[in-house]
């Protein structure tokens, strides 16, 4: 690539953006020039009046607050049987019903929540930390090192999830572990590909280049001056990806490849009303409920940052 | 001249008390205030104002084409006693292309990319079903023959990325004249291309305009391009007009201060080289607070205090133009304003340091020789497939160049020069392939990282786009002092060497908290000079130091950079290419072409006396903001070649006003002349 | 073009060799005797030693390697470990549910999704854009699987409008589309909501192009500046978008094939891995990934297509 030199100076862009978000052309300089606590001030309202973001942040909390306190907030014990109550619809005694065993499915939701979160907390945070490292080194490393990361990533991103783990399980047999690692092996390539883009445009900017004339090393370039404009893309990222997550998760347990019986997870208790689907259908109802509640919440929370905080994100998924 | 001779009051586009405001979070930015200004029939008018004038939203707002934020609090823009403010979004449809079309800034990006320009042509002629298609195209290619495509017929099924950015921009001329509107806008056509491209885009919009008699609306920061081209001026700061007139009483005569003030900032009016350019101090006011009275008052050299708080009386001039200021008229009237041409009415610099003869050093400190830059075009597997034996161009060829201490080097080239490239390479920042470069006396060409590194705190770099060379989300604090960190140096207090180089850099030291995007252009780069100089240098290589600034404040950072080099004896590499610039700051020059040089030398003497062609056409390529040395010829044709293709001879023999047969044959090489100058012309200019 | 498209194909073929890689070493990494794995601890003897050698375990690892590599480029995956058949045949006869399932699933996405998204991308912030907009993010909330069971549980089993299990009877086509309607619904579903998002987004970042404001100030009427101009180049986004979610659209496909007991790829891999029925995963396994990667490759050649800029740098 031949670098363009310096193009004749353009002090007015002279283009009103013709959208309504973007600000006019001639707002002067003096405008710009708006302090940092005011601007983060005005985000931190922006959000605040989102309805989408503070219904998605509400849910979020109470995903993570049922989740952690299960145990005080369930009416009964999630593997307690009550079998002359089995398969009963909702009643005052069971909000949610109860399964062919007649455990109690309200309960059996709240610890099913526990999985949920704890796969989801480790997954992504890993997944995140991984994808990270790895993208800046495919961004920033020589070209070689670039194609050969890129190839794996690809190769990961070829297995669709769910084949990938019938592959696996096929092999090693169900278990929670299996599916932590599944998770963050095919969720590693998204935010590693998106750390190398980011990286790689970063790279060629000129703060990077005045960086280098200034002496700097590749750590510090990576760790002060590429990584903190990586990560909030990232975080936000993540945000919309712990529904994927818990999907995963409901799905392989739903197949019976994932959390072993009698573990309560949303997959096990929607497996086990869809072999009753005809005659208990409230079970798959109940069980699908709280996966959707939490998809909501992430997704309109993660979308919600990503309105404000990164306009120019939208793209790309 | 002909078109003067037409009577002059007939009016094809009235623009009456037009006021505007953008809503924005942080509140309406008025905009536009009380803009009024009469469009004649077959002249062409220049807006001309500084960033942030309004001027460009003036051409928008004529075309109902505003952002949804944008709302006409009030005026009327009359076209031929239509209100097109007030007219429906069909009717507005109908006009636009076929009686009002417009020429873009970029070429780059107003053009689509994905269709050909056929495609276009023939979609802006959707409203002609009387038309064929092949009379339609015949329309088209003749139209493109006209604006100078060479090979329309073929050309016209290309699609823009196959047109250079002059080529473009003359196939955007050619689609704005298809429908042979009444009124043609033109947003600063000329801004994002290269000195000797203008001279052409200028050229041939001149010629257009007489040949069809269009009325013209020009848009621009450019003195030189309205000089050169307008008949009429309005002159806007800030949302407002200040002065209006023909362009003769405008550049020569000018009522209102800003003008005044304006004019005497462009360096190309500048005759002798100064040193020191002069600055209108401060900033352009912010429009979401309401303004009084006269709205340049806050910068003004000649404000009177109580006075100009009041608005000033509203018609006070000569030559049917008109200017609001209070010297101008009413009790306040000033008979001494305005004092006769020689005399500066802004201040040049903002120290009194004295600007006495420059030291300039013996040896050199930079000394670079035969250095080659050369790059990939192609993968090695690619090349080997496509049977090209040297998959490399050259990006800098043969370049020899030295700057001893306290002297300022020029380094002018267009876009693709490979001055760039050249300062890149001089840092270590690109490898390169051949030659030598020194500095002092050690030779660092493709020296290791490792051991490079101590000598950047000895070479520093500034970077074209100011705001942008800076990281995002560091404190400019923390940008300022990060030099040392960088280098271990430890003991020193940082908050204290901040605020040390703030000073130094005429930084408001309240800044040091922000981040680089709340800095203004000028702030922003008064932190990369803080940066540059954090470790106390001896050469600084600087990359379009007044890339993206005003004419009224890029006179502050050369300003800057000239005291500080007074004061610390540094070595200047300016690299630009902005001639009238460089001309005012630089001892010696360098013109780069196709990635050689092709003359060196003293700067005075080159600018009074070019020994190559190319040089000439560069000096004459700069538009003169006097309408009276308006130039009646291009010294100049075609473009630059791509670096696939160097020529065979001298590598300015395909646009050579003098070429000669040997010229294509033969690459010249470096002749020294008599008075130490450096030329690679084989027949130099006497 | 020649050059780009070598590359690509060979970058291809590189991450179906890796795959293939990955399937292989799984078998051989984990402890024990892949027969014994593979036909269980009740298996005879001669059973596991008939295994071992149909299966080359008995030649060094990469042996079998190379010569499961060589017999996949011949259209040979294998045998079928319980009924002797080939394993290629065996998927050809599934393969057909499949495709059929992904293109009526994806189908009918694409042709909701893009114009919704382009309707919402005209007239930001009006009734039909917040409206598409919620249902958008509400049909993307919703896990697929979650939406074959609910599918199946309210046009199957309450209102007992559509079949629910199986792929219809074999040559009647009208049985058959209507055993297509549910698992298609299913898996296209999120899918309208992703196309209609992502084609509002690219739409309306294209729409704030220059570009797109000179052919405006050339008069154009907005339809052509909106279906001719803007959709042009904001549709190459969404076909990258298509080609990359694919995967995602392969893992809801193997969902509703076993939830409506369809006979596809996906069924297939599944009742193999419950049978431990180790050729078969490989074999299907591969033809997914292989059928992706496809999919991948042909988006770009798509957009290479669309767009002359990445035509000629090719």
């Amino acid at each position: 690539m031949i670098p363009v030199s310096a193009k004749p100076s353009d002090p007015e862009t002279g283009l009103p953006a013709i959208d309504s978000t973007g600000l006019p052309d001639h707002v002067s300089e003096a405008e710009v020039r708006e302090s940092a606590a005011r601007e983060r001030l005005e985000k931190i309202r922006m959000f605040m009046t989102n309805w989408q973001g503070m219904g998605g942040l509400v849910l979020v909390l109470l995903f993570f607050a049922s989740a952690i306190f299960a145990p005080w907030l369930a009416p009964y014990d999630p593997n307690a049987l009550d079998i002359p109550a089995r398969l009963s619809g909702p009643t005052w005694e069971h909000l949610a019903g109860t399964d062919q065993l007649g455990r109690d499915t309200f309960s059996r939701i709240l610890h099913g929540g526990r999985v949920a979160l704890k796969i989801a907390a480790i997954g992504v945070s890993v997944a995140l930390i991984v994808g990270l490292v790895l993208g800046m080194i495919a961004g920033f490393g020589p070209r070689w090192l670039d194609n050969f990361l890129l190839l794996l990533f690809d190769t990961v991103r070829a297995f669709p999830t769910i084949v990938l783990a019938l592959a696996t399980v096929a092999l090693t047999g169900p278990s929670l572990e299996l599916v932590l690692a599944i998770i963050i092996i095919t969720s590693i390539p998204q935010y590693a590909r998106v750390t190398r883009t980011a990286t790689l445009t970063l790279r060629n900017t000129d703060f990077i280049l005045a960086e280098r004339s200034l002496g700097a090393g590749v750590f510090r370039m990576l760790w002060h001056h590429v990584m903190p404009n990586v990560v909030g893309p990232l975080l936000i990222l993540a945000a919309m990806d712990v529904p994927v997550v818990v999907t995963v998760e409901a799905g392989l347990s739903f197949l019976g490849l994932g959390v072993l019986p009698p573990t309560a997870s949303w997959g096990t208790i929607l497996n086990e009303g869809y072999l009753v689907i005809r005659d208990a259908p409230w079970m798959v109802v109940a069980g699908g409920i709280p996966l959707i509640l939490t998809t909501l919440g992430f997704t309109f929370l993660g979308e919600a940052l990503r309105d404000i905080f990164d306009p120019r994100m939208g793209k790309g998924r | 001249m002909a078109k003067d001779m037409t009577p002059p009051d007939e009016t094809l586009l009235d623009i009456r008390g037009l006021s505007l405001e953008f809503r924005t979070p942080r509140g309406r930015v008025k905009a536009l205030r009380d803009v009024s200004f009469p469009v004649r029939k077959n002249r062409i008018i220049g807006i001309v104002g500084e960033s942030g004038s309004g001027k460009s939203t003036i051409l928008w707002s004529i075309l109902g084409l505003l952002s949804g934020n944008a709302e006409v609090t009030a005026g009327e823009v009359l076209f031929e006693d239509r209100d097109l403010l007030h007219t429906s979004q069909r009717d507005l449809q109908a006009v636009r292309g076929e009686e009002i079309s417009v020429v873009f800034q970029d070429p780059m990006t107003s053009q689509i990319p994905v269709l050909t320009y056929a495609r276009q042509m023939f979609d802006i002629l959707y409203r002609r079903p009387e038309l064929s298609r092949e009379e339609k195209r015949r329309m088209a290619v003749e139209m493109l023959e006209k604006v100078g495509i060479p090979d329309p017929a073929a050309r016209i099924d290309q699609y823009p990325h196959h047109f250079s950015g002059g080529m473009r921009q003359r196939a955007g001329i050619g689609m704005a004249l298809l429908t042979g509107p009444k009124l043609l806008l033109a947003d600063e056509p000329t801004t994002a291309l290269d000195v000797t491209m203008e001279a052409q885009i200028i050229h041939l919009l001149q010629e257009l305009q007489s040949e069809t008699g269009a009325t013209i609306v020009l848009v621009s920061h450019n003195l030189g391009l309205i000089a050169e081209l307008c008949d009429d001026v309005v002159v806007m700061y800030a949302g407002e007009v200040v002065e209006t007139g023909d362009v003769r009483s405008i550049f020569h005569d000018p009522q209102h201060p800003y003008t005044r003030a304006l004019l005497e900032c462009d360096p190309a009016r500048i005759e002798k080289q100064a040193g020191k350019l002069p600055v209108i101090p401060g900033d352009i006011p912010d429009l979401v607070r309401p303004q009084h009275g006269c709205i340049y008052a806050p910068r003004c050299q000649r404000v009177i205090e109580g006075v100009c708080v009041t608005t000033p009386p509203p018609n006070a001039g000569t030559a049917g133009g008109h200017a609001r200021c209070h010297l101008l008229d009413g009790p306040f009237h000033d008979p001494e304003w305005p004092p006769p041409a020689e005399v500066l009415t802004v201040k040049a610099g903002e120290t009194g340091r004295p600007a006495g003869p420059k030291k300039i050093g013996e040896e050199p400190l930079l000394d670079v020789s035969d250095l080659n830059v050369r790059f990939r075009t192609m993968g090695a597997l690619h090349a080997r497939l496509k049977g090209v034996a040297d998959p490399f161009v050259d990006g800098v060829l043969d370049v020899s160049l030295s700057v001893r201490p306290g002297e300022t080097v020029g380094l002018v080239g267009e876009s693709g020069s490979g001055k760039t490239t050249l300062g890149r390479a001089v840092l270590n920042l690109l490898r390169s392939h051949g030659g030598a470069i020194d500095f002092e006396g050690e030779q660092i060409r493709n020296m290791p990282e490792r051991r490079f590194k101590p000598l950047r705190r000895d070479m520093a770099m500034m970077f074209q786009d100011p705001v942008g060379s800076l990281s995002p989300r560091k404190s400019v604090r923390a940008l300022v002092t990060e030099p040392f960190e960088i280098h271990g140096i430890s003991g020193v207090d940082l908050d204290a060497e901040a605020e040390r180089l703030a000073d130094l850099v005429r930084l408001p030291k309240p800044l040091l908290g922000r981040y680089p995007h709340e800095l203004s252009g000028g702030q922003a780069r008064r932190v990369g000079v803080a940066r540059a100089l954090a470790l106390n240098p001896k050469l600084i290589i600087a990359d379009e130091p007044t890339a993206g600034l005003d004419v009224s404040v890029q006179g502050e950072i050369l300003n800057l950079m000239a005291d500080l080099q007074a004061e610390h004896g540094l070595g200047y590499l300016i690299i630009t290419h902005n001639l009238p610039v460089v001309r005012h700051i630089a001892d010696r020059l360098a013109i780069m072409y196709l990635g050689r040089v092709v003359e060196q030398g003293d700067a005075e003497e080159i600018f009074r006396s070019p020994a190559h062609p190319y040089t000439r056409a560069l000096v004459e390529g700069i538009p003169q903001p006097d309408p009276d040395r308006r130039r009646t010829h291009v010294s100049i044709s075609g473009e630059v070649p791509s670096l696939m293709n160097r020529p065979v001879g001298c590598d300015f023999a395909t646009r050579c006003p003098c070429v000669q047969p040997r010229c294509r044959e033969e690459k010249p090489p470096h002749f020294t002349m008599n008075d130490g100058r450096v030329h690679a012309c084989l027949f130099p200019l006497k | 073009m020649l050059i780009y498209l070598t590359k690509r194909l060979g970058l291809s073929a590189a991450v179906i060799g890796l795959v293939v890689l990955v399937l292989f070493s799984l078998l051989h990494l984990i402890p024990g005797d892949p027969a014994t794995i593979a036909l269980g601890p009740r298996a005879t003897p001669e059973a596991i030693a008939r295994y071992a050698a149909k299966m080359h375990l008995d030649e060094p690892v990469w042996m079998q390697f190379l010569i499961y590599v060589g017999n996949a480029l011949t259209g040979d995956l294998g045998v079928d470990v319980f009924s002797d058949r080939p394993v290629t045949q065996i998927i050809n006869e599934r393969i057909g549910f499949t495709l059929a399932l992904v293109c009526t699933g994806m189908g009918w996405a694409v042709i909701l999704g893009i114009p919704l998204g382009c309707l919402a991308a005209v007239k930001p912030n009006s009734v039909l854009d917040r409206v598409t907009g919620v249902l958008s993010v509400g049909t993307i909330a919703v896990p697929s699987f979650l939406v074959s069971i609910w599918a199946l549980l309210i046009f199957a089993v309450q209102l007992r409008w559509l079949p629910a299990i199986g792929a219809g009877e074999p040559g009647d086509m009208h049985d058959q589309a209507l055993h297509l309607i549910l698992p298609a619904f299913a898996i296209g579903l999120a899918w309208v909501g992703y196309l209609a998002r992502m084609v509002r987004a690219s739409m309306l970042e294209v729409m704030g192009e220059t570009y797109i404001r000179s052919a405006r100030a050339f008069g154009l009427t907005p339809r052509k500046v909106v279906f001719g101009y803007a959709l042009r180049v904001a549709i190459l986004p969404t076909i990258t978008l298509i080609g990359m979610g694919f995967g995602g659209l392969i893992s809801s496909t193997v969902f509703a094939e076993i939830i409506f007991a369809r006979p596809g790829i996906g069924k297939l891999i599944f009742d193999a891995v419950m049978a431990r029925n180790f050729p078969i995963v490989q074999g299907a396994v591969l033809v997914a990934t292989a059928l992706y990667i496809i999919v991948v490759l042909l988006s770009d050649l798509l957009i290479a297509w669309f767009d002359p800029r990445v035509r000629e740098t090719l």
